[in-house]
């Protein structure tokens, strides 16, 4: 009899732990949790704020916030691409943002003001270096299956269909030279018979493991992979080619939110030199604002600006490009 | 006694909790069906008609018959060893070749990428796709398979087989022709239980990038966004796994077995192996080695690279996942009784019906039955949407079914008179249940909680897909570092799930005295 009372209790006692559940900072991450979670709990430590983050991918949390409406939890989106952030937008699920944090930033401040850029990142061709020299590489990506049907790299290329920066390139390339020519270029890589990898870590470890020669990947996971020691090499593009597109990490308020200083804090303090030197430092990205220690591996951030073509980055058509991705059965 | 108007009464407290569960199965695959067909007409050709299904189905069945075949090879030969032969060992042998189901198929898979090909600790080229996730999916679940043999082949009756022996067959086509057929029914039941692991696998698939359809679900739903699409596959998926069930009852429905007289049936005498002694240990140590000693070496060797600053992680995730398996059991055990109860002392086609939905929420693929839970909650019951409540209440829906054996067990060997004589004096079914029988079924119920318990640490796609944010458990760490090739940080999650289940594993062994 005592027992099964202690018994009952125990369950109550555990059911409503998981219903208790105070104010607290929500953030929407598309931003992989491996990667920014140190960040997060330095933030916690540093202002005593309680952060709750969903972690998950740019479109994942898009859908999510769509589904949820006015319900949603959410206080903070942060955007792994400047394409999702552009369409939570133009979507009206972003309040506009106050000048004191859009002017910091040196580049890249968004036409809609509802979002703030904190990163850059640019896309690069990741190699063996064993296996070529970087001036046998093509002038542009649009090149690359072309050139890897000539090498016979069948089957020793890789890619991330799922990932988002991998999407917005495609989105940029059907917004720079039209649907037929990525369309033309998709095919001409899967011809490749491509292997498909869920990110980017695992496929550069699949260079690095032989298993595959080359792949287009975001530049900083090339210098995490060159950190760590391993023979990895990254060869970019000349200026203004979309195989370099830059992609713009950021964050915005959600309309939604009910905990408007916390917000504010979360994305002052992304902007501050503190984060920024953590993002450069620990993740290998581009910082955007001034005051940061650069990284020898890295150009200087003028000459990395000038890499990348300059589509309107809020407005890529992603949706033309997943509808294209699914249409020709890679996603 | 049958279910008639008069007990109803007296029965609301079981019913309620019994219908509730049956409702909660139902009405998300109800909503499923509804989200499916909202696209519009010219969009559902386009979504049914893609080419790429075709190819999502050839790869999920490619690998259903794979992996049927593969673990037929190991586990009818093996259940044979360790039954009816003089083999040294036996018992510890069978204790061994059933340890494997401890290990999810999303470790196994990480096991495979982390020690094989270059820089891995085995010297071997590594195994991805197809190939891959045939060998780690027939290495967890060929348990399943082995479990069933062997009570079959205990059970079996040698005056079958002498008597074909007498009609002048050798031994081998007596076995055969005489003793085969009667396994047959658990064979069926081992590979429809195979079956139901490999079309509802996501993680195995997905680390080891193999398209199936599970796996296709996850990336439309997470990275292509296709919500109508994803719904379309989830349905396509259903399909399968009915048919599954479907050829599965045809099959045994033709197979009538049962011995005319119970007679004296006795214990076969052990076959003698003599000569073949060193290969049978051979066979009987192959899969221990590979399944069950390489991943644990595995495990430990990538735990002692673990960076040891990350510890605070691994406590927080244990602590998650025991958060959500705790109340989990408890909600299986409670939703179990009355459906157990029901079923026993009173059958009819309703509480069959009610069974038989029970043992349906575990069969529908994980992945689509949260899914559909998730349109369900959001569109009904939208408070309940990314909390912990609902994640508890999904996997107690899917985990029930794993409870109710051990509670009706348990109910079986409980008198019917004890609780009789407490009617009479008075007391209503329900007062009858709580003062008599429910003492009596501690066991049983400990039991089912304990089955429901692992399976909630071990579970995968439905806690990706429903749990609040920022929660993550010991299973969605070791997906999560996986995916992003971090070997050595996956590793104490990896071990501590595979600990975590093996000593069930050995407490439910122990407890229905198989060996």
């Amino acid at each position: 009899m005592e027992r099964r009372k202690l018994l009952i209790l125990i369950g109550v006692a555990a059911l409503s732990l998981g219903l208790a559940q105070g104010q607290t900072l929500t953030i929407y991450s598309g931003r992989g949790q491996a990667l920014v979670e140190p960040l997060v709990r330095q933030f916690e430590r540093e202002t005593g704020i309680r952060v709750q983050v969903r972690y998950g991918t740019d479109a994942q949390m898009l859908a999510a916030l769509q589904e949820e409406g006015r319900r949603s939890p959410a206080d903070v989106f942060w955007g792994n691409t400047s394409g999702a952030l552009g369409q939570a937008a133009a979507r009206g699920l972003l309040r506009p943002l106050g000048e004191t944090l859009l002017r910091q930033p040196v580049a890249f401040t968004p036409a809609s003001k509802a979002w703030v850029p904190v990163t850059l990142r640019l896309r690069v061709l990741a190699y063996n270096p064993e296996k070529f020299r970087a001036q046998e590489f093509p002038q542009s990506i649009l090149d690359l299956p072309r050139f890897a049907r000539e090498r016979g790299l069948g089957g020793r290329v890789g890619w991330t269909p799922t990932y988002s920066s991998f999407q917005d390139m495609v989105a940029a390339m059907i917004a720079l030279h039209g649907e037929a020519r990525a369309r033309e270029w998709l095919e001409g890589m899967r011809a490749l018979s491509p292997r498909v990898y869920a990110s980017n870590t695992a496929m550069l470890d699949a260079i690095r493991a032989g298993e595959i020669d080359l792949a287009s990947t975001n530049h900083y996971y090339v210098v995490r992979f060159q950190r760590a020691g391993y023979r990895l090499d990254m060869y970019q593009f000349p200026d203004g080619d979309v195989g370099n597109l830059a992609l713009i990490t950021g964050a915005g308020i959600l309309r939604t939110s009910n905990n408007l200083t916390a917000a504010t804090r979360f994305l002052t303090y992304l902007l501050s030199p503190k984060a920024q030197q953590y993002f450069v430092g620990n993740i290998g990205e581009y910082p955007l604002v001034g005051g940061v220690v650069a990284d020898p591996r890295l150009l200087p951030l003028e000459e990395a600006l000038a890499k990348s073509p300059r589509p309107d980055l809020e407005q890529l058509p992603l949706d033309q490009a997943l509808r294209l991705l699914r249409e020709l059965g890679i996603l | 006694m049958t279910l008639r108007l008069p007990h109803l009464p007296g029965l609301i407290p079981f019913l309620i909790p019994a219908l509730l569960t049956g409702g909660g199965v139902a009405l998300p695959l109800l909503y499923l069906v509804l989200r499916a067909l909202e696209a519009e007409p010219e969009a559902l050709w386009e979504i049914v008609l893609r080419p790429k299904n075709l190819e999502l189905l050839g790869n999920t069945l490619l690998l259903l018959l794979g992996v049927l075949l593969l673990t037929t090879l190991l586990a009818l030969p093996l259940a044979f060893l360790t039954t009816r032969t003089d083999l040294k060992g036996k018992r510890l042998f069978a204790l061994l070749l059933t340890l494997p189901l401890a290990i999810p198929g999303y470790v196994g898979a990480y096991v495979l990428l982390a020690a094989t090909g270059p820089g891995g600790i085995l010297p071997l080229p590594r195994l991805e796709g197809y190939w891959g996730a045939l060998l780690v999916l027939s290495f967890i679940t060929y348990p399943y398979l082995f479990l069933s043999l062997r009570a079959a082949f205990l059970g079996l009756d040698p005056s079958l087989e002498e008597a074909a022996r007498t009609l002048g067959l050798g031994p081998f086509r007596a076995f055969l022709r005489a003793a085969f057929p009667q396994l047959l029914p658990a064979l069926l039941g081992g590979h429809l239980v195979v079956g139901l692991h490999v079309l509802g696998d996501f993680g195995t698939v997905s680390l080891l990038r193999y398209e199936t359809f599970s796996y296709a679900i996850y990336l439309q739903y997470s990275a292509a966004f296709d919500r109508v699409y994803a719904a379309w596959l989830a349905l396509f998926l259903l399909l399968l796994t009915g048919g599954l069930l479907l050829l599965e009852g045809l099959l045994l429905r033709r197979l009538a077995l049962a011995r005319t007289g119970k007679g004296a049936s006795r214990r076969a005498r052990p076959v003698h192996l003599g000569a073949f002694a060193p290969l049978a240990y051979l066979l009987v140590l192959l899969p221990v080695l590979l399944a069950l000693v390489l991943p644990l070496y595995a495990l430990l060797h990538l735990a002692s690279r673990f960076p040891r600053e990350n510890l605070q992680g691994v406590s927080e995730a244990l602590f998650h996942s025991a958060l959500a398996a705790a109340p989990t059991a408890l909600l299986a055990v409670g939703m179990a009784l009355p459906i157990a109860y029901l079923a026993v002392r009173y059958p009819s086609s309703a509480s069959r019906l009610l069974e038989r939905l029970a043992y349906l929420g575990y069969a529908i693929p994980p992945l689509a039955f949260a899914l559909a839970w998730i349109f369900f909650s959001l569109r009904s019951l939208p408070f309940l949407y990314a909390s912990l409540p609902l994640l508890i209440l999904v996997l107690a829906l899917h985990f029930l079914a794993e409870s109710l054996g051990p509670i009706r067990g348990a109910l079986h060997q409980v008198p019917r008179r004890l609780e009789e004589a407490a009617r009479t004096l008075g007391e209503t079914p329900t007062g009858a249940f709580f003062r008599v029988t429910f003492p009596l079924l501690w066991r049983g119920a400990a039991a089912g909680g304990a089955l429901a318990f692992i399976g909630a640490v071990k579970e995968l796609p439905i806690t990706l897909l429903l749990a609040p944010m920022g929660y993550s458990t010991l299973a969605t760490r070791v997906l999560g570092y996986t995916q992003e090739a971090m070997f050595a940080e996956a590793a104490p999650f990896a071990l501590l799930i595979v600990l975590l289940s093996a000593a069930f594993v050995g407490v439910l062994l122990w407890s229905e005295r198989r060996f």
